[in-house]
């Protein structure tokens, strides 16, 4: 009987294993253009329900719902270490059908040296949305704005806690010190706290830490209740929104800084450009639809196509400016 | 609108036919994916949100909350019946319930699981009914300090889940501590312990332990212990019913645990996992006899199945008043709302009362229908045992594999079960408890958390945790705990002895 088990326990691993890493090769005409032959797979590296999930999820259902491909789009949650256990798959497949959608956690991740794949291992093909940050703090808290913050934290930065829900070096810690570095506070004395499961919002409100590093739609609700106040977000200007657009800028408080949460889509490293010509027509389709827009309120997203050429640009943009800053606070590996 | 006016709109989406329909398929699909080993309420519900596109969201949501619970209800089944928990608020209820199966009571295990989880959900829907808004004050009041001190409560459970040697338990927990730093450390960005392998930068899942600690090493053991037939009655199911002196082992710890189980289910992270494991030793402390626990006790059984249940409904205060999701289970129930286009928060009583009455409403019908559902179907449930044993246990393994290669679909996972699965067996040879070991994989991670954030937030002053009155009778229950059953066994030993004396005399 021993056998038996161990015999139906193998066969369920092989079977498990090659579901996991069937890969072919597809069809490329001969004018360059291309057309997949199997269902797309929208790779998804984190788990279910965060803010990569849900950009995967809206665009494949737009990309289905309206028809603009022919075959079916699915989305696959290949969760762990930051991004980079999806990452690591798409690149170990190196299937043109699977693509995934990424943030500035693509640059993040590898700086800190917990991946080796960056974003010039992958092609860009194209940017949908961008959303900013919001730096939030309880209704009865001292500061009325940024200055009043910022000011507070130039005499003494260990008086005041900034949470957030990543881990150092990451978003929410990265895109506060961004902003306070050009404020004049000395990013190296700033006190950040990691919370997970809601607990930044839960330690701001009761007093256990005094800003929350969060997305704005985070704050929505209670800003609505009256229970916490947004002293700035990471936006050029205003956004458009019934509470959204109340948020002021850091930039009109006078502090010439932004950030942007960026979200777009990426293949493996070696795509032709046929194949990169066609999720771009396909991405932009999405994004100039009205199904989109509709997604895109819901969330409280800014619209933000990029192309192929422009992204891989802004990506290494992105990469010089938020290394610098890593590297002055020791967090560069 | 007042509260009343609020309360019955909810009521009149619960009681319409959509709402009836709709609870009784979340609950059904609820209990069934919870009952498979490996399958818990975050996979229940991730299946389950395409289904609701296009549809009402009041509708909707009383689905999904229905296959939540109904999944936290379900859960169970595996632990009892299989030694297999599927989610970790079920752990602990693998302690007694699959001892009193082992036993050939599994019928009456099942039972006593099902009454437990009804009375809890139950409960707790009135208390959410009543305190609900209430209670977001509560929810919020605790930081770092606080949770640091409630995990160490949790900690002194681990002299009492030892059944020998306390040294044995101790060495376990340590190793569940050290399995608990794996990853990356969420402080300071660095990893820990990870070898360089990136399948392990965030963590070992839970799963994989509980799965590899209780369920392969009990695979194992009975594979190799085949021919030893005294290994009890299996297959046999014993009588459903319960006696008049079973409700009344029962009633204690369903009373006592609905309502602790229900308010450390509104703290955001504490959850069902750590009510059922206080409500298990809370139990044990005050029981007279302790020494029934971990053998087929029923107040064993019914305090971690009252707890959990209860917890359940005591999560959905921080997520619907303020939008707060205190585990990854309630972080994907709030997927599915933010799907629908519903933003839970302080308003969504005022902004929809039908979608958080309703959903509330809701939960009085599905607690019925799903002991309704359950009690009759205990008997054909528990004949998974009569399956010939060889059979059951591929049947196991296969579910294990399952399970854990859901969670990520990573292959690496799956050798990690293998791995856990042969160190469960050889602690079990050697007689090092499991329990333990997961106890301290579970809060190990969130006291480190709430310690370092403390320190932290307070520039390193070690007084910070110390400095506040939650913390400090928080404290003092643990010490008591700890305490209070050492003087009672120098007591009793100091009694038996005097009999002995008075025998020999």
């Amino acid at each position: 009987m021993k056998k038996l088990w161990m015999f139906s326990a193998l066969v369920l691993v092989l079977f498990l294993t090659a579901c996991g890493s069937s890969s072919e090769t597809s069809g490329e005409g001969e004018d360059g253009e291309w057309q997949p032959d199997k269902n797309i797979e929208i790779v998804a590296p984190a788990g279910a329900g965060g803010g990569w999930d849900t950009t995967a999820r809206s665009v494949g259902k737009v990309l289905e719902e309206e028809n603009i491909t022919e075959q079916n789009v699915g989305v696959v949650n290949k969760e762990g270490g930051g991004g980079s256990v999806g990452w690591s798959y798409v690149d170990s497949t190196n299937n043109p059908h699977n693509i995934f959608v990424s943030s500035p956690p693509l640059i993040f991740v590898p700086l800190n040296g917990q991946s080796n794949l960056s974003h010039e291992d992958f092609t860009p093909l194209a940017n949908m949305i961008a959303d900013y940050a919001a730096f939030a703090v309880a209704e009865d808290a001292k500061w009325e704005n940024l200055n009043e913050l910022f000011e507070d934290m130039k005499e003494d930065p260990s008086s005041v806690t900034v949470v957030g829900t990543s881990a150092p070096g990451s978003m929410d810690h990265m895109q506060f010190v961004a902003i306070a570095k050009e404020a004049g506070v000395d990013i190296q004395k700033i006190k950040y706290v990691s919370a997970q499961d809601g607990g930044g919002m839960t330690q701001i409100l009761n007093g256990s830490a005094d800003v929350y590093s969060t997305g704005m739609a985070e704050t929505v609700e209670q800003v609505r209740a009256g229970k916490v106040r947004v002293l700035g977000i990471t936006a050029e200007e205003r956004v458009d929104g019934e509470v959204i657009g109340e948020f002021p800028t850091a930039k009109e408080q006078g502090i010439d800084a932004t950030f942007v949460n960026w979200r777009g889509f990426f293949g493996p490293g070696d795509m032709t450009e046929g194949q990169v010509a066609y999720y771009e027509e396909k991405l932009k389709e999405v994004s100039d639809s009205e199904a989109f827009a509709e997604v895109r309120d819901n969330y409280g997203w800014d619209e933000s196509y990029m192309d192929s050429e422009e992204y891989s640009e802004f990506l290494d943009q992105q990469r010089e400016e938020l290394g610098s800053l890593m590297e002055e606070l020791g967090l560069n590996q | 609108m007042g509260a009343m006016e609020g309360l019955m709109q909810g009521v009149q989406v619960a009681f319409s036919w959509q709402g009836i329909l709709f609870v009784l398929i979340g609950v059904i699909a609820g209990t069934l994916i919870g009952m498979m080993p490996g399958l818990g309420p975050i996979s229940a519900i991730a299946i389950m949100i395409p289904i609701t596109y296009g549809m009402d969201p009041s509708v909707a949501l009383v689905m999904m909350a229905g296959v939540y619970y109904g999944a936290v209800f379900g859960g169970s089944t595996s632990s009892i019946l299989l030694n297999a928990p599927g989610i970790s608020g079920t752990v602990a209820s693998s302690f007694d319930g699959y001892p009193m199966a082992q036993r050939g009571e599994a019928g009456k295990a099942l039972a006593i699981a099902a009454i437990s989880s009804f009375v809890g959900g139950t409960v707790s829907v009135v208390l959410l009914m009543l305190f609900a808004p209430a209670l977001s004050q509560v929810a919020v009041s605790f930081g770092p300090p606080q949770y640091f001190a409630l995990m160490f409560l949790g900690l002194t459970a681990i002299a009492s889940l030892s059944d020998g040697s306390t040294i044995k338990a101790l060495i376990t927990a340590t190793i569940g501590f050290m399995a608990a730093t794996i990853g990356i450390d969420t402080q300071t960005g660095t990893t820990r312990f990870t070898f360089g392998n990136p399948n392990l930068l965030e963590g070992i899942d839970f799963l994989v332990i509980a799965l590899g600690l209780f369920a392969l090493a009990e695979i194992c053991f009975l594979i190799l212990k085949r021919k030893d037939t005294s290994l009890g009655s299996q297959g046999d199911i014993g009588s459903l019913k319960l006696s008049k002196a079973d409700f009344k082992e029962m009633r204690g710890p369903m009373t006592r645990q609905s309502f602790l189980g229900f308010i450390l289910g509104v703290l955001p992270g504490a959850g069902a996992t750590i009510a059922s494991f206080i409500g298990y030793i809370s139990e044990k402390r005050i029981a007279k006899k302790p020494k029934e626990f971990g053998k087929g006790s029923i107040k064993g059984l019914a305090a971690p199945e009252t707890a959990n249940n209860a917890a359940t409904s005591g999560a959905f205060v921080p997520l619907l008043s303020l939008g707060i999701p205190g585990s990854g289970t309630t972080a994907v129930m709030l997927g599915a709302f933010l799907v629908l286009g519903i933003q839970p928060g302080p308003l969504l009583m005022a902004d929809r009362p039908d979608v958080f009455w309703g959903i509330i409403a809701s939960m009085y019908i599905g607690n019925i229908f799903l002991l309704v559902l359950n009690l009759p179907l205990i008997p054909y449930i528990a004949k998974i045992l009569k399956i010939a044993r060889p059979m059951l246990i591929s049947l196991v393994a296969i579910f294990s594999l399952i399970g854990v290669y859901a969670i990520s679909f990573s292959t690496f996972d799956l050798y990690l079960l293998l791995i856990f699965g042969v160190l469960g067996y050889l602690m079990r040879l050697f007689s090092f408890p499991a329990a333990p070991f997961i106890l301290a994989f579970i809060l190990g991670g969130m006291m480190e958390q709430s310690l370092r954030q403390s320190l932290t937030a307070s520039n390193g002053d070690i007084m910070a945790l110390i400095s506040d009155p939650v913390s400090i009778s928080l404290y003092i229950v643990s010490i008591l705990s700890f305490v209070v059953p050492l003087i009672r066994n120098r007591k009793n030993n100091q009694h038996q002895q005097e009999e002995q004396n008075s025998d020999a005399s």
